[in-house]
């Protein structure tokens, strides 16, 4: 039942003329939208997107704790009626047995058996399995004076550095690409169910593929060492995860790692390269590389719509009144520029102390790639600064563009950046 | 001494080590921590971590 047609008594509201993550100006600036969301309106029921907007850091942080609010979109009071057995997908089968559906008991069992897959320990034998593919993305640039970083690398790299940690082979790229994008946008509730439903439709191609790589791994002998290997080895105990639990995790893997990793080579360039300063100091001290990479991330903002959580009871939060199945969007995009958190929070400073940022989430759904996207972000930086120490935005501003349509990010779709090779091979000649 | 790992997000509190940084000397044991301790990466609880095999 859709309760947003009667306002509770007191309940600060607001509309798509304070935020509408559709709006093209918004998109392409949203520093001053999140800054009054953060001021005057910390918590408020969006009428226009019938949903809760949380937006201040601190508020953010006790969402993504709370149980109650659950990611699982079944608890929403708009969801579709649940399929009958007999007319369940491969889709909703994952998606039943994996993180942002089962209880908090069954989910710290599933995040036990499949931590060892992505830890960190693991995520630096990755670096391994990626820098090759890092380093072709770079070679493609070639001697050219200008490139355009979102072509030759934000589009690329991510997709290929999943597709080669779960063994998808080269020729199958453009597959799994599309199998990923549609994981990500059958889940997403600000698209129509219809849409929806015709992304489900569009992974079936994709589990097809990846149940009968599961089934080949489980007839041998040993499973294997890598990652599909290891989740199809796993064992807590005697307990192994089923076919479908593996799937979820596939599932969980590409919607971390994936789509949004896209937007995290776009924006740390932007952003390295809009501070020079910044670009310098990460030069002369590669050590800060991890802080950087955060750093950036929360500089950039990419996000468009909030993350989304669902109320699994009836909850007092703030003085308003939460509904039991009333969706609450946890934006945090604006909470990283909170001035509350982050009281010079339009700098980008690569040495910040991060203490208690919500970059990667927060609490138990704390994004299980936050390791992979490290990696994969620090050997794109690494390369770039190697190749291109002189680097500038082309014409000042990288004849930035977006993709308006992106479905959850502010998605730049050209970044162009002037390599100025010649000036640094002058340099380095005398 | 123990290593203990949070499995939401694989962070590893080396006893021998402690968190300086963060007014933990090194040789506090993990059931030293206060009750309300969290892991500095991802905010779980105490609950959420195990000793590390």
């Amino acid at each position: 039942m859709d309760t947003s047609a009667a306002p509770a008594a007191g309940r600060i509201e607001i509309d798509g003329r304070i935020f509408n993550p559709y709006a093209k100006d918004y998109i392409r600036e949203p520093r001053p939208v999140w800054q009054r969301l953060l001021r005057d309106y910390p918590l408020a029921w969006h009428k226009d997107l019938q949903m809760w907007l949380v937006n201040s850091h601190a508020l953010c942080d006790q969402v993504l704790k709370d149980q109650r609010f659950t990611p699982n979109y079944r608890a929403w009071e708009l969801a579709p009626p649940p399929k009958a057995e007999a007319d369940k997908t491969d889709f909703d089968l994952a998606y039943e047995k994996g993180f942002f559906a089962v209880s908090p008991k069954d989910h710290l069992r599933l995040r036990k058996l499949t931590m060892p897959a992505f830890a960190k320990p693991v995520m630096a034998k990755i670096d391994a399995k990626i820098r090759d593919l890092v380093v072709e993305c770079f070679d493609a640039i070639g001697e050219a004076e200008s490139f355009d970083v979102y072509q030759t690398i934000a589009s690329k790299l991510p997709v290929r550095a999943i597709s080669r940690m779960v063994g998808v082979p080269t020729d199958k790229e453009e597959f799994f690409h599309e199998f990923a994008v549609n994981i990500i946008k059958a889940t997403r509730i600000n698209i129509s169910a219809k849409e929806r439903e015709a992304s489900v439709e569009l992974t079936k191609p994709g589990f097809a593929y990846f149940k009968a790589q599961i089934a080949e791994r489980r007839a041998l002998p040993h499973p294997g060492e890598d990652f599909l290997g290891s989740l199809v080895g796993a064992s807590d105990n005697g307990e192994k995860l089923d076919d479908y639990e593996i799937l979820s995790v596939l599932f969980a893997l590409i919607t971390a790692g994936s789509d949004t990793a896209t937007d995290l080579h776009t924006f740390a360039i932007l952003g390295l390269l809009s501070n020079l300063d910044q670009y310098e100091l990460l030069k002369r001290q590669p050590q800060l590389m991890e802080n950087a990479i955060i750093e950036l991330l929360r500089w950039g903002s990419f996000g468009k719509v909030p993350f989304f959580r669902f109320a699994t009871e009836d909850i007092e939060f703030h003085g308003q009144f939460i509904k039991k199945g009333q969706a609450v969007g946890v934006n945090i995009s604006a909470a990283w520029l909170d001035p509350a958190k982050y009281p010079d929070w339009d700098r980008l400073d690569l040495q910040r102390r991060l203490d208690g940022n919500l970059v990667f989430g927060a609490g138990a759904h704390f994004c299980i790639g936050t390791y992979l996207v490290r990696v994969q972000g620090g050997l794109m930086i690494q390369e770039f600064i190697k190749r291109f120490p002189d680097a500038e935005l082309l014409d000042g501003t990288g004849e930035l563009d977006y993709d308006y349509q992106h479905h959850n990010a502010r998605r730049i779709n050209r970044l162009m950046v002037r390599t100025n090779r010649s000036s640094s091979s002058l340099q380095q000649a005398a | 001494m123990q290593k203990w790992i949070c499995i939401i997000c694989g962070f590893v509190y080396d006893e021998a080590v402690g968190m300086p940084a963060h007014g933990i000397a090194a040789g506090t044991k993990f059931s030293a921590l206060p009750e309300d301790w969290v892991c500095p990466e991802c905010g779980s609880p105490k609950e959420s971590f195990e000793v590390q095999e």
